[in-house]
């Protein structure tokens, strides 16, 4: 098992990578990475399970494909520059009509190939770690939220894997949706079953000693506390727009901040909960850190062998090679390091 | 440990009571059997041990409830949930989280204790329930048997006095459903753990049981008692105990060993199976051929050359562990899945390519939860909606036409007073009948069901196997997928057993069923060198025997 922080880590470095290039060659890359690790991580989480069913209710590549082709045509049709133009739509189309251009289409795809990398990086994480690692990270202030957070995530898959199977109840019955009344056939009984099942887990918690009412204790000095963190924060950082006012901003910010992270500690130490699985730091998630640091250095800093120009790519007025840097490149195999962890029983 | 006196319960707006006048004792270390019909209140008073009953689900309760010295109504559940276990029927419904170690300590997380003492007492109830090697699994990879395991394991954890559990087995095949018993009857004998369960087979469970508690007996709220004593008072019994009250046997067997004591003296005059006259059916040609089915998902092969053949006028009954491959079969026959190889004819026709609704015409298919069908206002309109669908839009005749048939339909469903209700608010029993209803209207040659009998009390599963007999006798060809051992043995005119993807064996339903220890009915194993199946079989062989 991978430290839960080592994972955040990971996906951190995905995000920030996904989110300054516009590269399509690094994006590709990054894209790939990903895929490979989470990969790995189905493959060793199907290798324990002695059950057919698939880990994830629907297929991924499937989805992000679905992404990119989707995210490619809407720009297509919606913006008409560039210079290679395919073929035109009739102008009378309100907001359609115009050039249909192969540098709009490559915007299109590049968005979406951003856009399906973070999924990607989100489905992974969502895989590797359990429920219960993602909610420890929500403060104790807030356990109630945390307990609700855990269970809708639970419930997700569980709602997916009812959504078939009503679909299929309903389609042998010789259903066929035909307009927006078509799907009440679908939708009632996913509510109200949702709904009975929700009920059950109401059940299930009371008599297994959980209680509504154990969320943490807010005395009116915690609140007032609270209140005043995050209108220190707000003004803090409408001073730093004003010429002058930066420092004092940034001083009110960092204040208003303290002030919220002390009301969050005060109210969680009234919440009586313990996380009796602690995570041990081992080398190999230090291994994990460093190779998020990596890819984060490279896309990030400005570091004076690497040419971070290549970063940017822009396929108006139109269609170009991108460029690329091989150091950039190596770099972001910085996300592959999970891999050599993660191995499959 | 557990007190009733007096105790009776109504649910908010609900006009009679739910539990009436109940007494009963239960003391230290007993495992004890609630029996009743579907509505009798034996969820109820499970509920009533946690207090559940009246915090949770509101309603006002009269009488004294004591477990282990405490009111569970002042006490509320938090307080009770040290001293009480509860498990219900479904384990996938009460879990908080997604991993088995997670789970575990989901509860002792919740009430603060020590890290250290939370770490050891999970890694003790790991141990005790066999659970080690799944500690880090993800709770959605584990079979049916493994997460009703960690259910009891996230109750056990707690250190209760008392575990309670409500229909623990009725989603699970024989041999799950025997694991699972047998670390109960464990638990309750080296930890002295008084267990109070709910179940409809009780066949299953009688054998481990101390004491039998049977609610709403003739009129009467409950009788409570040694198994012998209350089984001479209800009419709710397995089939050695129904044998034996007939042939009026003392004491009164309450398992197969226990009736194998009052055999020497007939099994001397019974003839030997090959003497006795097996009905003869007559040879058609089978309207359901499946013909070398092979299903596969991803790199796993689920079907593996499945060859059936269904005749009109004949229920087959398909058994199998959990996993076998039985849901598999059926969605692969109405084409919810594509096979890898081979084809499926129904009626001459090969409807392996076809499309579903064209397929459901001639194979209606019930899947497991019929709560997934049922949406409309009423149980007539989930009848006219099935028509509908097929149909497309109707004229004012098409409609009453459509009524008249729905109508009838439902009369012979016996739903014919229900026609108006809402399809949710009907008992368990009723609801599986308006889904079969919807499935039916169209009136196909063939009917798949999977599993029909869950959660069904004896009442209902009677007037159910009634039905599909009445269907048989018109014609219909019936597939019939069920865990419930003793429904097959009354109901099959064939059966099958399916084995990691593979018909291990297929025919006469004693021969199949005496096959497999787990699929043997009672009377079978108490009667090895018969062909007797059920207790009415048993009673007509050896009345003639004795004539």
């Amino acid at each position: 098992m991978i430290h839960t922080w080592a994972w955040i880590g990971w996906l951190i470095s995905a995000l920030v990578a996904l989110s300054i290039t516009r590269n399509p060659l690094y994006l590709f890359l990054i894209l790939l990475c990903i895929a490979l690790v989470g990969w790995t991580q189905e493959r060793r989480l199907s290798s324990e399970s002695s059950q057919t069913q698939n880990l994830l209710p629907f297929s991924p590549f499937k989805f992000v494909l679905v992404i990119i082709t989707l995210s490619a045509l809407f720009n297509a049709v919606i913006s008409h520059f560039g210079e290679t133009v395919l073929f035109s739509l009739p102008e009378w189309l309100p907001f359609l009509g115009g050039p249909i251009t192969l540098e709009a289409l490559a915007f299109g795809a590049i968005n979406g190939l951003v856009l399906g990398g973070i999924f990607a990086a989100f489905t992974v994480l969502n895989l590797a770690l359990p429920v219960r690692s993602l909610v420890r990270l929500i403060p104790r202030a807030y356990y109630p939220v945390a307990v609700i957070t855990s269970i809708a995530i639970t419930f997700i898959p569980n709602a997916t894997r009812q959504f078939q199977h009503i679909r299929e109840a309903q389609a042998i019955r010789g259903h066929r949706v035909r307009g927006l009344r078509g799907w009440l056939p679908l939708i009632m009984p996913l509510l109200v079953g949702g709904l009975e099942r929700a009920l059950g887990l109401a059940e299930a918690m009371t008599a297994r000693g959980f209680a509504s009412s154990e969320g943490g204790n807010q005395t009116s000095q915690t609140r007032l506390g609270m209140v005043l963190g995050l209108l220190m924060l707000f003004g803090g950082w409408l001073l730093r727009l004003i010429e002058g006012g930066q420092l004092l901003g940034i001083g009110l910010m960092i204040l208003g901040i303290t002030l919220i992270a002390a009301m969050l500690w005060s109210i969680g130490r009234s919440v009586p909960r313990t996380n009796y699985n602690q995570e041990i730091w081992r080398f190999r998630d230090f291994l994990v850190l460093i190779g998020s640091m990596v890819v984060i250095s490279a896309f990030l800093l400005p570091i004076p062998w690497i040419d971070q120009s290549t970063l940017h790519y822009n396929p108006y007025p139109i269609l170009n090679l991108p460029g690329f840097d091989p150091l950039i490149g190596a770099a972001t195999m910085g996300l592959l390091i999970p891999i050599f962890i993660i191995k499959p029983k | 440990m557990i007190s009733f006196q007096n105790v009776s319960f109504s649910y908010p707006d609900s006009e009679r009571p739910a539990i009436q006048n109940i007494n009963l004792e239960v003391a230290p270390g007993t495992l004890a059997l609630v029996i009743g019909e579907s509505g009798s209140g034996k969820s109820t008073l499970l509920r009533c041990v946690n207090g559940l009953v009246p915090h949770f689900s509101g309603g006002s309760l009269q009488g004294n409830v004591r477990v282990n010295g405490l009111d569970p109504v002042q006490a509320t559940p938090k307080v009770m949930s040290r001293h009480v276990g509860f498990i219900f029927q479904d384990p996938e419904a009460q879990f908080v989280v997604d991993r088995v170690e997670d789970e575990i300590a989901f509860a002792l997380e919740n009430f603060a204790l020590p890290a250290e003492e939370i770490r050891m007492r999970v890694a003790e109830v790991l141990d005790l329930l066999s659970l080690k090697a799944l500690r880090y699994r993800r709770l959605e990879t584990l079979s049916g048997g493994e997460r009703q395991r960690v259910a009891m394991a996230t109750a056990l954890v707690m250190r209760p006095e008392v575990l309670v559990l409500d229909e623990p087995t009725s989603q699970l095949d024989p041999k799950s459903a025997h694991d699972v018993l047998e670390t109960l009857v464990r638990l309750n004998r080296t930890l002295d753990l008084t267990v109070l369960l709910a179940e409809h087979r009780i066949e299953r469970v009688l054998p481990f049981a101390d004491q039998l508690i049977a609610l709403n007996v003739k009129g009467n709220g409950g009788i409570s008692g040694p198994p012998r004593q209350v089984f001479a008072q209800t009419d709710i019994t397995p089939p050695v105990v129904t044998l034996g009250k007939e042939l009026g046997w003392q004491p009164l067997p309450m398992t197969v060993e226990e009736g194998r004591k009052f055999i020497p003296d007939i099994e001397s005059r019974t003839p030997k199976s090959e003497t006795i006259p097996t009905p003869v059916s007559q040879k058609v040609a089978p309207y359901l051929q499946i013909h070398d089915l092979e299903v596969h998902y991803g790199n796993q092969i689920i079907l593996d050359g499945v060859n059936l053949d269904l005749q009109q006028g004949e229920i087959l009954v398909l058994m199998g562990p959990n996993g076998a491959g039985k849901t598999t079969l059926l969605r692969t026959i109405v084409g919810l899945l594509q096979p890898a190889k081979g084809k499926v004819i129904a009626g001459g026709v090969d409807i392996s390519n076809k499309r579903m609704d064209e397929i459901c015409r001639a194979v209606g298919y019930l899947p497991q939860d019929p709560n997934a069908l049922l949406f409309a206002n009423s149980a007539l309109e989930e009848l006219m909606i099935t028509l509908r669908n097929h149909a497309g839009k109707m004229d004012a005749a098409g409609e009453q036409e459509a009524d008249r048939t729905a109508r009838a339909l439902l009369e012979r469903l016996g739903l014919i007073n229900q026609a108006d209700d809402y399809p949710r608010d009907l008992s368990v029993g009723q609801r599986q009948r308006v889904a079969l209803g919807a499935i039916t209207v169209t009136k196909p040659k063939t009917l798949l069901l999977d599993e029909p009998t869950r959660g069904l009390d004896y009442g209902a599963k009677q007037s159910l196997a009634q039905l599909l007999r009445g269907w048989r006798d018109e014609g219909m060809a019936i597939l019939l997928v069920t865990h419930d051992v003793e429904l097959a043995a009354e109901i099959a005119d064939r059966a099958a057993i399916l084995k990691q993807g593979k018909i291990s064996s297929c025919g006469d339903t004693s021969r199949v069923m005496r096959s497999s220890v787990r699929f043997t009915p009672q009377i079978a194993r108490l009667f090895p060198d018969t062909d007797w199946l059920t207790a009415q079989d048993a009673l007509i062989g050896i009345r003639q025997i004795f004539s």
